[in-house]
């Protein structure tokens, strides 16, 4: 059986070819590749059609807007991202630290997302930051938060017209950022844990303060309710409200292999990002 | 139709564009130093350079290389960059079964194109998606730092 596989060069016609035939998107291939891998020497079978979009200039790039927010475009690698200085700490570090370095020549912000495996490393920096999806289709473009765009494990609000376009990072102002992956090797290990943290501090009170969780659940996991519990507090009552938040934090994650594991780092690192905040005497990243 | 670049020479391809570009290498072109290890972008023994970056081979369809330059362990081993690796993988004696080096020395040489004189933990670091499961590794990093420094002007 050979499959129909398309190679659009524009994105004009990419949108085309997805509204007639359906036909789903192949950027780098490294989640594609390996899942419809047939063996050694023989080219991987697709249950559906395949169009292959790493040739399409206009999906590239990253672009700085003036309202201080950053647009990635879908075809963005990990190595791209991880290198350009306008893409926030934990988003850029998260990139640094995914597969090793061909990976990171393949792999694609784009792909990360449409993947939307719970493992995935891109996603979780990008929840933290209130990163929406710019998604298009002949019909004209939506964008939507991505942690509603991601519905669960492997599942999207994709659309079997739409392509993803880009990922837009809001302009968001921190004082202290962390960002940790727990994987078991340091290259081509997939992530057993990850957490990244932002808060913000003026004229001494906590004016944002963000969790997000990776690997802890089906998707990403925030908990609005407790980040309220730090936010418009005082500085000098942060350290006493540390046992309550890391409650809520705990409630709010749910993992699902090893849970006390998981539960456990979980903890720790959240506790040392806010005890570090605290004594820090001016803006840094806590590592 | 895919072309693309192979060794400095334009190719055709006129095969199912999902085919993988290890295969296509191996099989179309002959050029078997590219070795397939795991064939799921864990090993990087079937390792490439695609417009210079490193690139797992068993991972990429040749529908996504149109246009693209891909070099493999013969283009390099033409070159006075690619002689000067080999040259030094064997004065080092970094080469027991030989199986992973065809990649490890394209890893070297993305290496080296981005940085001329890396230390050991950049090299470390631009290897460690390529397994050895004979060497211990320690001979191959020498190999690498033992070539930036030969090699001094050639990267
Ligand atoms: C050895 C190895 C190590 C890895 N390590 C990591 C790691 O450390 N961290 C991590 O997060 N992942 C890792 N991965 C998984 C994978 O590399 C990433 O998920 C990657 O970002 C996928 O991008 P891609 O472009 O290759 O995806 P593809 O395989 O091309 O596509 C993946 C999915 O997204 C869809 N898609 C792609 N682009 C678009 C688009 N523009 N619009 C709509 N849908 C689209 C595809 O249809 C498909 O469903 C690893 C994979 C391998 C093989
Ligand atoms: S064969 Fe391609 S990485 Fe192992
Ligand atoms: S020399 Fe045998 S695998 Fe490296």
């Amino acid at each position: 059986m050979v499959e129909k596989c398309f190679i659009p060069t524009s994105l004009a016609e990419a949108l085309e070819i997805r509204k007639e035939t359906k036909a789903r998107p192949l950027a780098g291939g490294t989640d594609l590749m390996v899942q419809y891998k047939q063996g050694q020497g023989i080219t991987p079978v697709f249950p559906w059609p395949v169009m292959i979009i790493s040739s399409i200039g206009e999906l590239r790039g990253i672009e700085k807007g003036e309202d201080g927010s950053v647009l990635i475009r879908a075809l963005t690698t990990p190595y791209e991202i991880a290198n350009c200085q306008d893409v926030p700490y934990p988003v850029r570090e998260a990139a640094s630290r995914m597969g090793a370095v061909a990976l990171r020549n393949s792999a694609t912000i784009g792909g990360n997302i449409g993947n939307a495996s719970p493992k995935g490393d891109l996603p979780q920096p990008l929840i933290l930051l209130d990163a929406t999806v710019v998604l298009k289709s002949l019909d004209g473009d939506r964008e939507v938060l991505l942690d509603d765009f991601i519905l669960g494990s492997k599942k999207t609000d994709l659309r079997d017209d739409e392509i993803i376009y880009a990922v837009r990072i809001p302009k968001v102002e921190y004082t202290h950022v962390f960002y940790r992956k727990i994987g078991t090797r340091r290259a081509n290990a997939i992530s057993k844990l990850s957490l990244s943290c932002l808060i913000r501090v003026e004229d001494g009170a906590v004016t944002d303060f963000r969790a997000s969780s990776g690997a802890a659940g089906p998707k990403v996991i925030r908990s609005r309710e407790t980040e309220a519990i730090l936010k418009g507090r005082r500085l000098e009552d942060v350290k006493s409200l540390i046992p309550e938040v890391l409650d809520g934090w705990n409630r709010a994650i749910s993992p699902h292999a090893m849970p006390e594991y998981r539960r456990n780092t979980t903890r720790r690192m959240l506790e040392h990002f806010l005890l570090e905040s605290v004594s820090a005497s001016s803006e840094c990243i806590i590592h | 139709m895919i072309e693309f670049v192979l060794n400095g020479r334009q190719v055709r391809f006129s095969g199912n564009p999902l085919t993988r570009l290890i295969d296509v290498l191996r099989e179309d072109f002959g050029l078997t130093g590219t070795k397939e290890g795991c064939g799921e972008g864990e090993c990087g023994a079937c390792s490439v350079l695609r417009n210079g970056k490193l690139t797992t081979s068993c991972l990429i369809p040749v529908g996504a290389v149109c246009g693209d330059e891909i070099v493999t362990i013969e283009g390099l081993r033409e070159t006075e960059q690619g002689k000067c690796l080999i040259d030094c993988f064997a004065e080092a004696g970094a080469v027991q079964c030989g199986f992973c080096i065809p990649g490890m020395v394209m890893a070297a040489q993305a290496l080296l194109l981005c940085n001329s004189h890396p230390d050991e933990d950049d090299v470390r670091l631009a290897i460690s998606g390529n397994i050895c499961r004979c060497t211990g590794y320690d001979l191959i990093v020498d190999a690498i730092i033992m070539a930036s420094e030969k090699g001094a002007g050639l990267w």
